[in-house]
């Protein structure tokens, strides 16, 4: 293997994460000499997908440092002994996501796969429906001497015919009622004087006072925030955007879906897709090699990589977890650190019923959102004082065999036993044949410091400047904020190029072959 | 209407080929596969001529009697210097040009690795193809590629190779991308080995995201 000791380079890239990975793609074109390494030796950092053989080595690194995850756990039940039903498959045929997160067709990140041409590398596939667990059925006007319905999962309408024309389980008074906070928030920036006196209090107070919306249906609108806050914290001004962009993105790619997934495991293939590029422009790709240890001796930095090579360069970038020697406190550390309650579920059935296709044309949905509202795990010992979410991927996906799916499991706080009850109570909501089960699961915490989100920066000597991007959030959707963090990072890295262009903006590359024709 | 229709066009598809082995086999350091590569899209090979450095993937249509094959042909770009390719480059890859240098024995070392390499990565159903490259280096190479004894820069004997292709189940040639000496061949005959059950419409897969984005 060749060696870098005493390289000379103008960007060191500390980890694949995604920003690192979007900079990396930023910079393929600039000229630029990048060596881009991670201390691990699989791409994608906090956003890597995992092989269940992989994620073994991960449970027990997790556990052995301090990262942004922790606490990790593998829950493997004895096979179930009747005969026919789906086994664990191949380690290799498992690609689970740590960051199974989904992307809004407005989404900002889409144009810009797009204008970087990287885009024909990458294949998504639609989210399908949200759907909400009822203990109880939510009629307004259920018939009188009905006996008591067992709890059941409503899809939640996010467009006017869809409310008006499916059968979701909302009865017509309750139907109108939808419509209205409907029509209210696709156009809220226009009606701010009947939100604006909402805005620091809970949506709830809003959907009571102004909207009239019955409170049994809050959790409609509460659920398509995707916010893993308590109702009572989830203010107006903040779910109001959340809610419009999933209504406004509806349909925006194509009929009966607002959001998309990467194949292949979340958002890892986006990095490696984005390292791709950062190669295809000449970047240098070292796995299995991190920062160890920075020296300044006059006005030169110098960085060892690994044990062995020491090189220098103008730049380093990276996340906290990957900077660790540069900035000199470990992400964990940080006091105001939030910890959110994760899992991964490998189930034994394709929970066929989670994915319908609710519009002609529609592609076949491969995610699909299922939301336990406060309070709606109420019968397990375990109080529930946050919401749930389960986002539920298909085999098409690309993650698990056919016949089989993926749960990723999220709540706020200590939440392992809520996650285990929702996800029990998931499986046997669906009315499979015979009831579905877990193969295989993985619990972890993952922690997320509340402070700053904006890039940081920090001057080692004269030479080196170390460029900080915020730590990952444990948000469903992917956040448009890291484009701007990875934006700024790369306008000071390349502010005196004159010819640097638009940011990810990427002209054809000359081909060779014949023109690329789209079908 | 059943006189004289135009015939249908042949099916097309698309085949993701990757390109693996020693790096300095070909010309450029570091940019080896891509000159076979070149004298199949390009028909051209000269000496100082600089690889395109930047495309994701090349493109070339192969035509064969019932089908046409359009290759998207990726190279490594580097990523195996450090070990450091990533698993979305093996990724749906229904064809794999593994090169060696048939004048240096360590070349085909490496190239045995990336085999193993890809038999583990790779969709079972992988179609590779091991190349000898630089033919034109060995004198008196007979049309098929059988080495003639004499005094040469030969440092893999044929023979030796092709029977390790046969146990790994590999298509086999030698070929120069300098002269172009069986080059085509090689694409013609991967096309051909991939089964017609293997192949999708020209764009594979959903790609909702490329039917509307402002």
């Amino acid at each position: 293997m060749e060696s870098l000791h005493n390289t000379e380079w103008d960007v060191l890239i500390a980890g694949t994460g995604l920003p690192q990975s979007l900079l990396a793609l930023a910079l393929s074109r600039s000229g630029k000499r990048v060596l881009h390494v991670d201390k691990n030796d699989y791409y994608g950092g906090p956003q890597a997908v995992l092989s269940t053989q992989e994620a073994e080595a991960w449970v027990m690194n997790t556990n052995a440092g301090t990262s942004l995850f922790s606490d990790a756990a593998l829950s493997i039940p004895t096979p179930n002994p009747s005969h026919g039903s789906p086994k664990l498959s191949f380690p290799r045929a498992y690609s689970l996501a740590l960051a199974p997160q989904l992307i809004y067709t407005q989404s900002g990140l889409l144009s810009y796969l797009l204008s970087s041409k990287v885009y024909r590398q990458l294949e998504f596939l639609a989210m399908g429906s949200w759907w909400i667990y009822s203990p109880q059925a939510l009629n307004l006007e259920a018939p009188s001497g009905s006996p008591p319905s067992p709890g059941q999962l409503i899809r939640i309408p996010a467009t006017r015919e869809d409310v008006a024309f499916s059968d979701t389980g909302i009865d017509l008074r309750s139907k109108r009622a939808v419509m209205k906070v409907l029509r209210f928030v696709m156009d809220y920036e226009n009606q701010a004087e009947v939100w604006q006196p909402y805005s620091s209090k809970p949506l709830s107070d809003l959907l009571t006072h102004c909207l009239k919306l019955p409170s049994s249906l809050h959790s409609l609108f509460l659920a398509l925030t995707l916010t893993l806050d308590k109702p009572q914290r989830t203010t107006t001004s903040y779910a109001l955007p959340r809610i419009a962009r999933h209504l406004r993105s509806m349909g925006r790619l194509g009929a009966g879906f607002s959001a998309v997934i990467p194949k292949w495991g979340g958002m890892s293939e986006l990095t490696q897709v984005a390292c791709r590029a950062g190669a295809v422009g000449g970047g240098v790709y070292v796995l299995g090699k991190g920062i160890t240890t920075l020296s300044t001796e006059a006005e030169s930095t110098s960085v060892l990589l690994g044990n062995h090579d020491t090189i220098r360069t103008k730049w380093i970038v990276g996340a906290p977890d990957d900077l660790g020697p540069c900035t000199g406190c470990p992400v964990s550390s940080s006091v105001a650190a939030e910890i959110t309650s994760r899992s991964i579920a490998i189930v034994s059935s394709s929970l066929e019923s989670l994915f319908p296709t609710t519009f002609e044309g529609s592609p076949k949905p491969a995610g699909a959102v299922v939301v336990f509202p406060v309070g709606s795990l109420g019968q397990s010992q375990h109080l529930q004082d946050n919401p749930v979410y389960l986002l539920v991927h298909s085999s098409d996906t690309g993650e698990c065999p056919v016949g089989q799916s993926i749960i990723y499991g999220f709540c706020c706080g200590e939440s392992q036993g809520l996650l285990e009850s929702a996800i029990a109570t998931l499986l046997t909501a669906v009315n499979e044949p015979s009831t579905p089960h877990i193969l295989w699961s993985l619990q972890f915490k993952q922690h997320h410091p509340t402070d700053s989100n904006q890039a940081t920066s920090q001057n080692f000597a004269e030479a080196t400047q170390v460029l900080s991007f915020p730590p990952p959030s444990s948000d469903l959707v992917f956040d448009d904020s890291i484009l701007d963090s990875v934006k700024s990072v790369w306008e000071r890295i390349t502010e005196s190029d004159a010819d640097r262009g638009d940011f990810l903006v990427f002209g054809e590359r000359g081909a060779l072959g014949e023109e690329y024709d789209e079908a | 209407m059943s006189d004289g229709a135009t015939p249908l066009p042949k099916p097309s598809s698309s085949v993701k080929l990757v390109l693996l082995g020693e790096a300095a086999v070909g010309k450029a350091p570091n940019m080896t596969q891509s000159s076979l590569v070149m004298r199949f899209v390009n028909n051209d090979f000269q000496d100082n001529k600089e690889p395109t450095i930047g495309a994701a993937f090349l493109t070339q249509k192969c035509t064969l009697p019932t089908r046409t094959i359009k290759f998207e042909i990726w190279d490594t770009a580097g990523q195996e210097r450090f070990a450091s390719l990533a698993p979305m480059y093996y990724r749906n890859a229904q064809a794999a040009l593994v090169v060696y240098d048939i004048t240096k024995p360590a070349s085909l070392i490496k190239a045995q690795h990336w085999v193993a390499e890809l038999q583990r990565q790779a969709s079972p159903g992988i179609v590779i193809a091991l190349v000898g490259n630089k033919l034109d280096l060995v004198a008196s190479a007979g049309s098929d590629g059988e080495e003639v004894e004499g005094e040469d820069a030969r440092g893999v004997p044929a023979a030796q190779a092709r029977s390790y292709a046969e146990e790994e189940g590999l298509l086999f040639f030698e070929t120069s991308a300098k002269t172009g000496e069986r080059v085509a061949e090689v694409f013609t005959a991967i096309a051909g080995a991939i089964p017609e059950t293997q192949l999708k419409g020209p764009r594979g897969g959903q790609r909702v995201e490329e039917r509307r984005v402002e």
